[in-house]
């Protein structure tokens, strides 16, 4: 799930890449939207778990990477919703409370926000690089 | 007995007419006049009647008034039965009347004067009647006397079993005078302090028990004394120098001047109590670790993305993007420390391979400041990374008690010392890992040794849950491991070591290095506590 040598090996075409990005906090969602912006991604966001589901309808999205403590559905329960609908979208749930939530497993991986940026998005290509190989 | 009490008095005679005449001398005495005409009938009379005096005619037919008188003295009843023989003035008579020593025997000759005979009968019946008076005195006095035996024994055996009681309780009962020196001390107090009867008898109770009082000493004493008793919780010491925490209730007795005191021991409650708030304290500081986390965590990683983004902005020159670089690495190790700190992941659901070197390391930096405070000499080394499969909290749980322990058993400095390597288990086939903790510290006793894996077993006092080894012990044996320790005197030090053995696991080094002789730092060479 997270091999992390295979990045290199086949480099990101990032630009091609939509990642759909959800907090309820405003200020934290741009930031993230930029740094992600900054790696050459192409960023939708959504300000809750209602409204990622609704954005997910219409726009074709390659990642979802959402905040887990959200009022009006946690990221645990969006991710649940979305593997009903496209078992293969992978999710990335963020989190800065300190308990993984049991039901945590369904995302594709869970992530501490103290990790920082550079970390995240070496995960972030690390999953996107492993699907691109299994799908071609 | 009363006044109305009325005695018989039997007449033996052969002749009738005698026995009238006796009758009619007699009559105003008040008493029953029994009449015999022979010696065969009075015998007979007598065994029927309580006789008080037996007026005898000596010369009579068939048995005669000696030979009745012979057969009276031979039956016990009779013995002292007062005669009063009736005879003619013969001397062979008087000699034979005077033979009689025992009982009261008296004559009278013939012709019977009326006045001496009603004189004579009369002595014998108010005799009778004091002797009889006597005999009752006597009995109710016997009865008296055994009715207060029997009392006095059943005092006795209900004091017995109040003493038999006063053993059976499992409480500590003790007595001591007013000066303090012990005169009673029973089998709970034996059993609860250690110290035998005749070791502590009067020796002063406060000495021999080290008692600490909830507060000064001398206006708990004084409570008691004035206000007759007194009743709290006291810290004492055992005869093995064990702490106890007892329920204390004193009664002063002003009367004997002593004082009764009964201790329950409730140091396993107070300890049980303790342990239960320590957890709720962890519970509470678990839930404020958690919004703590969520408050801190999450402008944190704003402030990082914005600095990442500030940092890798291509308006930025060298200078202002070096001092960005410098807020960005300020921010990690505030990120490092609430990672350290606030992060009580909760295990996920399936084991993992955790690298209990990365766990030591953990654990050691977290430690690192106490390490500094107490001077203490860190010397690690390890042969092997150390992998178990199992789960990251409970593992570090382990070494954190073992590490804990053995620091604050230095608090004046000392070495820890931390060995990990395998070693090959012949009985089981194959490798294991050992992991050591040595410290050189304040030992622990062979009596402390026993009861160190228990719960609430503490030597820190109030400061220990006394849980901490007990829990290490209980996640190690889930992992089909086990913990061994041994305390020893090494060139004058006293080296403590845990060993925590995990059985079979993959190891970096072959099985059969011996890694634990081939330590290269010489001043580490203590023995290993699981040999």
């Amino acid at each position: 799930m997270q091999s992390e040598t295979t990045t290199r090996e086949f480099p990101l075409d990032t630009h091609n890449i939509h990642i759909l990005c959800i907090d309820d906090e405003e200020l934290a969602l741009t930031l993230r939207k930029l740094v992600l912006e900054m790696q050459g991604y192409q960023v939708l966001t959504a300000r809750s778990a209602t409204d990622a589901m609704q954005v997910l309808e219409v726009h074709d999205v390659d990642l979802v990477l959402a905040d887990q403590v959200m009022p009006g559905g946690t990221g645990t329960e969006l991710t649940r919703s979305i593997k009903k609908k496209w078992p293969d979208l992978p999710v990335i749930l963020i989190s800065g409370i300190n308990e993984i939530p049991p039901d945590a497993i369904y995302a594709d991986l869970f992530i501490s926000k103290v990790e920082g940026p550079e970390v995240l998005c070496a995960k972030i290509s690390s999953i996107l690089s492993t699907r691109r190989c299994s799908s071609s | 007995m009363n006044d109305t009490y009325k005695v018989n008095i039997l007449m033996v005679d052969d002749q009738p007419a005698k026995l009238l005449s006796y009758e009619a001398i007699l009559a105003n005495l008040d008493a029953y006049l029994i009449k015999a005409r022979s010696g065969r009938e009075g015998l007979e009379l007598l065994l029927k009647h309580d006789i008080a005096v037996v007026l005898l005619d000596v010369s009579m037919p068939e048995i005669n008034g000696f030979e009745m008188a012979d057969i009276m003295r031979q039956h016990p009843r009779f013995q002292k039965t007062a005669i009063l023989f009736i005879s003619a003035v013969r001397m062979s008579d008087l000699d034979r009347i005077k033979g009689y020593q025992s009982g009261a025997v008296d004559y009278i000759s013939v012709p019977v004067v009326p006045e001496v005979l009603r004189a004579k009968v009369a002595v014998f019946v108010e005799l009778h009647r004091k002797s009889k008076e006597l005999e009752d005195l006597n009995r109710e006095l016997e009865s008296r006397v055994e009715q207060r035996t029997r009392q006095l024994q059943e005092s006795e055996s209900l004091l017995r079993e109040r003493a038999d009681l006063l053993e059976l309780a499992s409480e500590a009962i003790l007595v001591r005078d007013i000066a303090g020196a012990l005169t009673y001390w029973n089998a709970g107090a034996e059993a609860l302090y250690g110290w035998a009867r005749v070791e502590v008898l009067g020796n002063q109770v406060h000495q021999v028990l080290a008692t600490e009082f909830p507060g000064e000493a001398a206006s708990c004493e004084s409570t008691l004394i004035e206000g007759g008793r007194w009743d709290g919780n006291l810290v004492q010491k055992a005869r093995d120098g064990r702490e106890v925490i007892v329920a204390s209730r004193q009664v002063f007795k002003k009367d004997v001047g002593s004082i009764l005191e009964i201790n329950r021991d409730i140091t396993a409650q107070i300890r049980a109590e303790e342990a239960l708030r320590q957890t709720e304290r962890l519970a509470a500081m678990g839930r404020v670790a958690g919004i703590i986390a969520h408050e801190i965590n999450n402008p944190l990683e704003a402030i990082t993305n914005a600095i990442y983004l500030l940092r890798n902005h291509p308006s930025l020159d060298d200078e202002a993007r070096y001092y960005a670089r410098l807020g960005e690495l300020e921010l990690a190790r505030v990120g490092h420390i609430t990672k350290q700190t606030l992060s009580f992941y909760r295990e996920s659901q399936d084991p993992i391979n955790v690298p209990i070197k990365d766990i030591l390391d953990d654990v050691l930096e977290l430690q690192g400041r106490h390490l500094l405070m107490n001077r203490i000499v860190l010397d690690k080394k390890y042969f092997t990374e150390g992998e178990v499969r199992g789960f990251p909290v409970e593992l570090r749980q382990v070494f954190l008690n073992l590490i804990s322990n053995a620091i604050q058993a230095m608090p004046t400095g000392g070495k820890l010392r931390i060995r990990m390597g395998t070693r090959w288990n012949e009985a089981s086939g194959r490798t294991d890992l050992c992991i050591s903790v040595c410290d050189t510290g304040t030992g622990i006793t062979p009596e402390h040794a026993k009861h160190l894996f228990e719960p609430f077993f503490t030597t820190k006092s109030t400061k220990g849950t006394g849980l901490g080894l007990w829990i290490s012990k209980g996640i190690v044996q889930k992992y089909d491991g086990s913990i061994r320790f041994r305390s020893t005197a090494y060139k004058g030090k006293q080296v403590t070591s845990f060993c925590v053995i995990f059985p079979g696991v993959r190891s970096v080094l072959k099985g059969s290095e011996s890694i634990y002789h081939a330590v290269g730092d010489d001043n580490a060479r203590v023995p290993l506590g699981y040999a």
